[in-house]
């Protein structure tokens, strides 16, 4: 032909390699490499959706502060109660002429009365904002309005100066069947009003969806309907558009925080709010950071487990190669592509599949979120850019960590070892040596001994509590594979059935495929099992706990009180009507204040008990108080609940200074008490005192004595017939409520545990669906020898069942440990609650047979479904 | 009876006719030998006959057994009980001992343990492995591997053994040893045996030897 131009010089020895060795690899084995491209894009998948549905869940709870306005710059607020209007006044001379804008907001929680059926009422959160400066402002700045996506046209002519008008989003209006000029009966504060909708919301774009239960309002409406006139909640500043750049908007930031400052105020940006308000549980917090690890781990024992797959399938070929004198680091890198292009294929897959996991996943915490704690939506399942990136240059960077273990392995291999048929083949070799996981479970207990982190205002983090956890998890992976041969046996016993023996040989010749998905495995029932074991030493504190404190025969409450969000009271005459009903002793009386405490929310309480001495309230005790009794607090000593005593390290007899609207008040810590309702923390004091702190009589919660010999539940029946609105229960009645609340927090966490098994399940399915299309000529040989279908299934079974029992014993074992790090350390080190360990028995039996179970079935599918596969071989 | 008997058989691959209507017959205890170039269709019979392929037509029975008439598992049965092959890369399965391996078939037929270890132990000593067997097949060399090979096939006690090119992958003298074991136990026990071989000492063990040509028996009218 011609003469060789530069560009038809051979190609170089990688391209090569890449063409003739991968490439025509993947287009003849499609099945194989279908298989390992699922196997990544289950990895990819499982942690994706975990980190997609947990942001859902994490932005719903994104203050709605920030939608009010638009964007607001910062947000100002007392340390506790509220503002009084004149306060504007005080804000607009020290800004002078500099542009900013005020909008005061004025934040209640309420209820909708709906009837019988929701004993409970929906807690719904007024809002009431200035419309009027609202609308100068979307006058100024189009972008403003689209927060809420009111605009001035929708909102402003219906609701201006009318008393009983209120918006509501779509939500809302969906959740409770109500429509434009329907009419809402609703109790704010301690009063009962009748509200008209003007006008449904809509929805705005690329935004969390307005909260199912806010309802809006003009500002001096809410102020009059509630009895609050002249009050305001916080107010929130702008810098308008254009007008403050730069130096002004420095300068008007630094004359409000010297004005705040000196005031006692609080003036934040809308992010330091958003972490200093710790709405969500905190062990619904931990729920989500263990997950997301679970879904971590197990995504990477994936794709480490298809990778090896990748890599030892053509061990036989490597060895050629070497021998054909191709050296080591070109074959390292000829595998290297390879792992990073199904890296690739596998973590695009991994997105669409993570996403549309997401999107159920979403739901369930959606449910519990908005059970626990009445709080807004959450936010549509989005695919971030950033996240799906983040996933795939995770799926990416796990393939080539994966693929480049086995790859040097394979290619420093000696070739006339590797060439020799049967030689035992693959494997990461840290895998097969397992002391060292006894090595890592040392060193796991070693580290949870270490100390938490300390960050500022009270926040600990249990470094050492999650490093031990994952160094044991690490460990039983690595142990497992120690497993194999006892295993092995226990399945070949006696000499009875062909093919159990047969499994049974393939589990001794153990590889890293079956090291890897029993490590999956065994990663997903470990923390599955730990958390089953927190739940369960959880529920059975948190019975005896209850046990312990409910004492009184009926509790009376304003509505949505099983929010800790709730601010609802009943007015001073109200309750005391209420106790004069005939048939009731005494009561025991609670009022709740929220305030700020070093940047965190803090409960003050105001108690009363009953004063007779056997009967009223009796706390359980971390640190009992000197006298306990009925009149214990009257001597003006507080008592602090254990989250409160450690997280800020206080102990009986030390001081604290508490803020108030009048003025910073200081008591002495006489006691500490258990308190498993709540983590923000509690201080109680006499309710005298905090009648004086907070100039307000009224009282949230009434546990109430019937006087001997009266049926409870015909005082019950008087109660509801004199207070329809409150929240009157029986004893046992409250009980329920609370494990039906406590069950309810941790229904998703079984959920998301429940996919995480089944995805390491299924990577068993996907394993074995490799293992035996590398195996097809000795299935083929099986069938020469008289195998049937039903022979070959039933051996792909009992190899999936030594893989999931090596799996579940190691999952098994690693969770006791897992569970006492839960309890013992990362427990009382991030929100500070003294648990009882408890072993779910019963849960343990049920997760291993259905691991079991479902793993058998699996493998015996699969090994059915592959049975026939045509072999290679020449003859 | 006989131990084999194909009529006529076809079998076609997309296009290619590969057998194009053999027939042939074995008596029971007889050793045939099928000679061919490659690719004239002699694995390909074999297969057909051990029933791990079926024919497009024409019919095989063996000992008297129409495969057609057959399912699956009944063709599982039959070669689990009648019929054994022997392959030229030995297959056997690399993680069960030389001893596993002979017994397996074995245990695939529901032999209680005493009646497969008399069988097995027999058969070990036959092929001269008694010393070798519990090794590893990957431990073993190529003469050894087609041995173990063979007392699998022998061990259940089949009327017809298929050897596909037995020694095609050892060298003249283990080759030559091996022709002379499978003549040798094929004579003890009476089992009739079809190998396909390019050796030509082969005729020392076989009475008979076909020739196949482009998927036809030489000498056989079409
Ligand atoms: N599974 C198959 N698919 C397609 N062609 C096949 C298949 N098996 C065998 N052949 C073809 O049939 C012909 C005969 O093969 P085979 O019986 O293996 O010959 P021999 O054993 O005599 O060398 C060959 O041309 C081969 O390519
Ligand atoms: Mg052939």
């Amino acid at each position: 032909m011609s003469v060789p131009s530069p560009s038809s010089r051979p190609a170089s020895i990688g391209g090569v390699l890449w063409s003739r060795l991968i490439w025509r690899h993947w287009k003849r084995e499609p099945a194989l490499t279908a298989t390992l491209a699922g196997i990544l894009a289950l990895g990819v998948a499982v942690f994706l959706a975990v980190r997609l549905a947990n942001k859902a869940a994490v932005s719903g709870f994104g203050l709605f502060t920030e939608s009010i306005s638009g964007e607001s710059d910062l947000l100002l607020r007392p340390r506790s109660g509220f503002f009084e209007t004149s306060v504007l006044r005080d804000l607009r001379e020290i800004s002078g002429k500099r542009p900013v804008d005020f909008f005061p907001v004025l934040e209640l929680s309420g209820a909708v009365q709906t009837g019988a059926e929701k004993p409970d009422g929906d807690l719904l959160r007024f809002v009431g904002v200035d419309l009027v400066a609202i609308g100068n402002a979307i006058g100024q700045s189009e972008e403003a309005g689209e927060g809420v996506g009111f605009s001035a046209e929708e909102g402003e002519p219906g609701l201006l100066g009318v008393t009983d008008a209120c918006l509501v989003g779509e939500a809302f209006a969906r959740a409770r069947g109500v429509a434009k000029d329907d009419r809402l009966r609703v109790w704010i504060n301690d009063r009962v009003a009748d509200l008209r909708i003007a006008g449904i919301l809509p929805d705005p774009a690329n935004r969390p969806a307005i909260p199912e239960n806010l309802v809006l309002m003009d500002l001096p409406a809410l102020q009059k309907v509630s009895g609050e006139t002249g009050r305001i909640s916080r107010i929130e500043i702008r810098f308008p558009e254009g007008k403050a750049e730069g130096g002004i908007r420095a300068a008007a930031s630094e004359g409000l925080a010297a004005w705040a400052q000196e005031r006692g105020h609080l003036l934040e940006t809308p992010e330091d709010r958003k972490a200093s308000v710790t709405r969500m549980s905190a062990a619904f917090r931990l729920n989500l950071t263990i997950l997301s690890g679970l879904a971590l781990l197990v995504g990477i024992y994936l794709i480490m487990q298809a990778m090896e797959a990748a890599v030892t399938k053509r061990r036989g070929e490597i060895a050629i190669l070497r021998s054909l004198g191709v050296t080591p680091d070109q074959i390292r890198r000829t595998w290297l592509t390879e792992a990073a292009v199904l890296g690739l294929v596998g973590g695009v897959l991994g997105i669409v599949l993570g996403r549309l996991l997401a999107e159920g996943l979403v739901g369930g915490i959606a449910a519990t979120v908005n059970t626990l704690y009445y709080e807004t939506t959450t936010d549509a399942v989005r695919l971030h850019p950033g996240e799906a990136a983040f996933s795939l240059v995770f799926g990416l960077i796990a393939s080539l960590v994966a693929g480049w273990i086995p790859a040097r392995e394979a290619a420093l291999t000696p070739p006339s070892q590797a060439l020799r048929q049967g030689a035992q083949g693959g494997g990461l070799v840290w895998l097969r040596r397992w002391p060292v996981g006894l090595v890592l479970f040392a060193a796991a207990v070693g580290v949870a001994r270490l100390p938490a982190l300390t960050f500022g205002e009270g926040t600990n983090f249990p470094l050492g509590g999650y490093l031990a956890a994952l160094l044991a998890v690490l460990g039983a992976s690595v142990f497992l594979g120690g497993l194999f041969p006892p295993f092995a046996r226990l399945i070949g016993w006696g000499r009875g059935e062909a093919m159990r023996r047969y499994a049974a040989s393939r589990l001794r010749a153990v590889g890293g495929r079956h090291r890897l998905t029993a490590a999956g495995l065994s990663v997903a029932i470990g923390m599955s099992a730990a958390m089953a074991i927190l739940v369960a030493s959880f529920e059975k504190t948190l019975t005896s706990w209850i046990g312990q404190l409910l004492k009184a025969d009926l509790y009376v409450a304003a509505p949505g009180s099983a929010s800790v969000a709730n601010g609802n009271r009943l007015a001073e005459v109200d309750w005391r009507a209420l106790l004069s009903l005939p048939g009731i002793d005494g009561a025991d009386t609670l009022q709740r204040h929220a305030v700020t405490y070093e940047g965190r929310e803090l409960l003050i309480g105001g108690a009363a008990y009953h004063d007779d001495p056997s009967r009223h309230l009796q706390l359980l005790w971390i640190e009992a108080p000197a006298v306990i009794g009925p009149d214990a607090l009257e001597t003006g000593g507080a008592w602090v609940s254990e989250p409160f005593a450690r997280r800020y390290a206080k102990r009986s007899g030390d001081r604290l200074t508490l803020p108030t609207p009048s003025g910073p008040r200081e008591v002495t810590i006489e006691g500490v008490y258990a308190d498993y309702g709540n983590e923000a923390g509690t201080v109680l004091v006499s309710r005298r005192l905090a009648e004086e702190w907070f100039d307000d009589r009224s009282v949230s919660n009434l546990a109430i004595y019937t006087s001997p010999g009266v049926d409870p539940e015909a005082v019950l029946e008087s109660i509801r017939g004199r207070f329809p609105a409150l929240v009157t229960r029986t004893n046992e009645k409250l009980r329920e409520e609370s494990i039906r609340i406590f069950h309810q927090t941790f229904a998703v966490t079984y959920a998301l545990e429940a996919i995480a098994v089944v995805i390491a399940v299924a990577g068993l399915g996907l394993a074995l669906a490799g293992l035996l299309l590398e195996r097809r000529n000795e299935l083929a040989t099986l069938r020469a020898l008289g195998a049937t279908r039903r022979d070959i299934a039933r051996a792909a079974m009992w190899e999936g069942l030594g893989i999931a029992l090596a799996g579940l014993a190691g999952g098994l074992a690693v969770s006791f440990f897992l569970g006492w790090i839960l309890i013992g350390v990362i427990n009382p080190q991030s929100f500070g609650w003294t648990l009882r360990y408890a072993v779910p028995w019963g849960m343990f039996v049920f997760l291993s047979g259905v691991t079991l179970a479902t793993a058998a079935l699996v493998a015996w599918t699969v090994g059915y479904r592959n049975a026939n596969l045509k072999s290679d071989r020449e003859e | 009876m006989k131990a084999l008997q194909v009529s006529r058989v076809t079998k076609s691959y997309g296009s290619t006719e590969v057998l194009r209507g053999v027939s042939l017959s074995l008596e029971p205890g007889e050793r045939v030998a099928l000679m061919g170039p490659s690719g004239s269709g002699k694995s390909t019979l074999l297969n057909c006959i051990g029933g791990i392929d079926r024919p497009d037509t024409g019919t095989i029975e063996i000992s008297g057994v129409a495969l057609g008439g057959l399912d699956e598992d009944g063709l599982c049965r039959v070669r689990r009980e009648t019929v054994s092959t022997v392959f030229q890369f030995f297959h056997l399965l690399p993680t069960l001992s030389v001893r596993e391996n002979v017994e397996f078939p074995l245990q695939l037929q529901g032999l209680s343990v005493k009646e497969r270890d008399a069988r097995v132990d027999g058969l070990i000593e036959e092929v001269g492995l008694s010393h070798r067997a519990s090794a590893m097949p990957h431990e073993l060399s190529g003469g050894e591997m087609q041995r173990v090979a063979i007392a699998r096939a022998l061990a259940i006690e089949p009327r017809l053994i298929l050897a596909d090119e037995p020694t095609g992958n050892l060298d003249s003298a283990t080759g030559e040893a091996i022709l002379d074991l499978l003549a040798s136990l094929s004579e003890r026990h009476g089992i009739a045996m079809l190998v396909v071989t390019h050796s030509p000492q082969v005729t020392r063990i076989c009475r008979r030897t076909l020739e196949m040509r482009d998927g036809l028996l030489l000498g056989q009218e079409e």
